[in-house]
């Protein structure tokens, strides 16, 4: 199935001089060692992991202002690295007419063409040639006889690139940075989500309970109304209390007899005998002292006192 | 090699930030709300069952009175208690100084729903008494 699906995919040579494409389906590209940089070095490392860090000091000194991409692999105990311009080389493709998304994997000349013992001319002017190890580009004039690029007969190494069509607008390490905080919030917020969202299920449940334990009303608005009842209630009684308590507690003098007290509606009604009028005095300080509010009259020689409750 | 354009990706997670932390703050004012209802709900059925059992507790307010009229003090009068569905009414045609004083101390020092009072001077001695208790 493997071997189908690359029979499917063509292989294009592209360099900057390549002649417009006209293709179908996605393609494979190889890339002219004029689309990037390769230096062939020894490293006191083991592995390409170890390398990665270090390929772009170790072009820093060649390479002219841009973005670069950087690619590394390893043969013998040498490590061959890259450096190309993603834009560049997207560039080249859009202009040979080729989209981003007819690409299936890009490679190298390095990579694919190691083992050439002539040179390769790629097109009426120039070549592939090796030179201590490193697939260069040379005039054709150079050589006096060379093969022709026969792509068809070419096996693809798995030394591919990635392109990165957006590296010129944000560099990877920026894009990750930036992207690996937005998760880490949006997973940090989520989590707070559902911790909150959990903990407001347990407040309902909880004052679901108290409303079956208490045998409290089907709404908080008949709950609120019977308390307000029950407030309404106990402050008249307080008040009953109170004011009766005061009476009943009232300092006479020997000729002043209390001889009614009674709860009439909303009024507490006292009745005095043997009051004369003006010598009420010290029963209206009482009352006036406890903060009672109060009507009183005089009648058939009762002095009777009305307190609203 | 079709790619997605890094600004997309910051824009739909910034769209999912905006989104996650809206979402959050209806939570958290969910989470508010739930509690003030809770707490309120707390607050009301404490006061409700406290206001009930004063009020509305029959075999209380029975037992209640029934120990009050029992006392020593109270023993040689003649008071009367009646006990309906709704209420318990006292009554007493004729109560010395000393037995008012005590029924009446025990009644407002205790928490009843006092519907009706009435003291009457029927004597320089005495007093009569009709005082209904609800519950």
């Amino acid at each position: 199935m493997f071997s189908k699906f690359n029979q499917k995919i063509d292989t294009i040579f592209l360099d900057t001089n390549s002649k417009k494409f006209e293709i179908q389906g996605r393609v494979n590209i190889i890339l002219s060692p004029s689309l990037y940089w390769v230096k062939k070095v020894t490293l006191p490392v083991k592995y390409i992991r170890d390398v990665k860090p270090l390929l772009a000091s170790l072009f820093e000194d060649i390479l002219p202002i841009g973005n670069y991409s950087y690619h590394a692999y390893k043969e013998d105990n040498d490590f061959f690295i890259f450096a190309y311009e993603d834009k560049v080389i997207l560039d080249t493709l859009r202009d040979k007419g080729i989209s981003s998304a007819e690409l299936n994997n890009v490679y190298l000349s390095q990579s694919e063409f190691s083992n050439i013992s002539d040179p390769i001319a790629i097109d009426e002017t120039q070549s592939l040639y090796l030179k201590e190890d490193l697939v260069i580009l040379l005039p054709s004039s150079f050589f006096d006889t060379q093969k022709s690029l026969d792509i068809k007969s070419i096996s693809l190494s798995k030394q591919n690139i990635r392109l990165n069509q957006f590296g010129h607008i944000v560099n990877n390490k920026s894009l990750y940075t930036l992207v690996g905080i937005f998760s880490l919030l949006i997973v940090l917020l989520s989590v707070e989500f559902f911790i909150v969202y959990d903990k407001t299920l347990k407040i309902r449940d909880l004052k679901d309970n108290l409303f079956a334990k208490h045998s409290l009303k089907a709404t908080m608005i008949q709950n609120r109304s019977m308390l307000k009842d029950y407030n309404s209630l106990h402050e008249r009684q307080m008040k009953i209390r109170l004011y009766t308590g005061y009476i009943l507690a009232l300092h006479l003098k020997d000729t002043q007899k209390l001889s009614l007290v009674q709860l009439k509606g909303k009024l507490l009604i006292a009745e005095f005998t043997g009051v004369v009028s003006g010598a009420q005095v010290e029963i209206v300080q009482e009352l006036n002292k406890n903060g009672i509010k109060y009507k009183a009259r005089f009648k058939s020689g009762i002095w009777r006192v009305e307190m609203s409750i | 090699m079709k790619t997605v354009n890094p600004l997309h990706i910051v824009t739909l997670l910034l769209v999912l930030f905006i989104f996650v932390t809206f979402e959050l703050f209806k939570a958290k004012e969910e989470l508010l709300i739930a509690k003030e209802n809770f707490q309120e709900t707390s607050v009301l059925t404490n006061k409700l069952k406290g206001l009930n059992k004063i009020y509305s507790d029959k075999e209380g307010v029975r037992r209640s009175i029934g120990i009050i009229l029992k006392q020593h003090s109270l023993k040689s009068t003649n008071i009367n208690q009646s006990i309906g569905k709704t209420s318990i009414i006292i009554r007493a045609e004729s109560l010395d100084r000393v037995a008012l004083n005590s029924l009446m101390s025990k009644i407002l020092n205790g928490s009843y729903n006092i519907a009706s009072l009435k003291i009457k001077k029927t004597s320089d001695t005495k007093a009569s008494l009709d005082m209904e208790i609800k519950w």
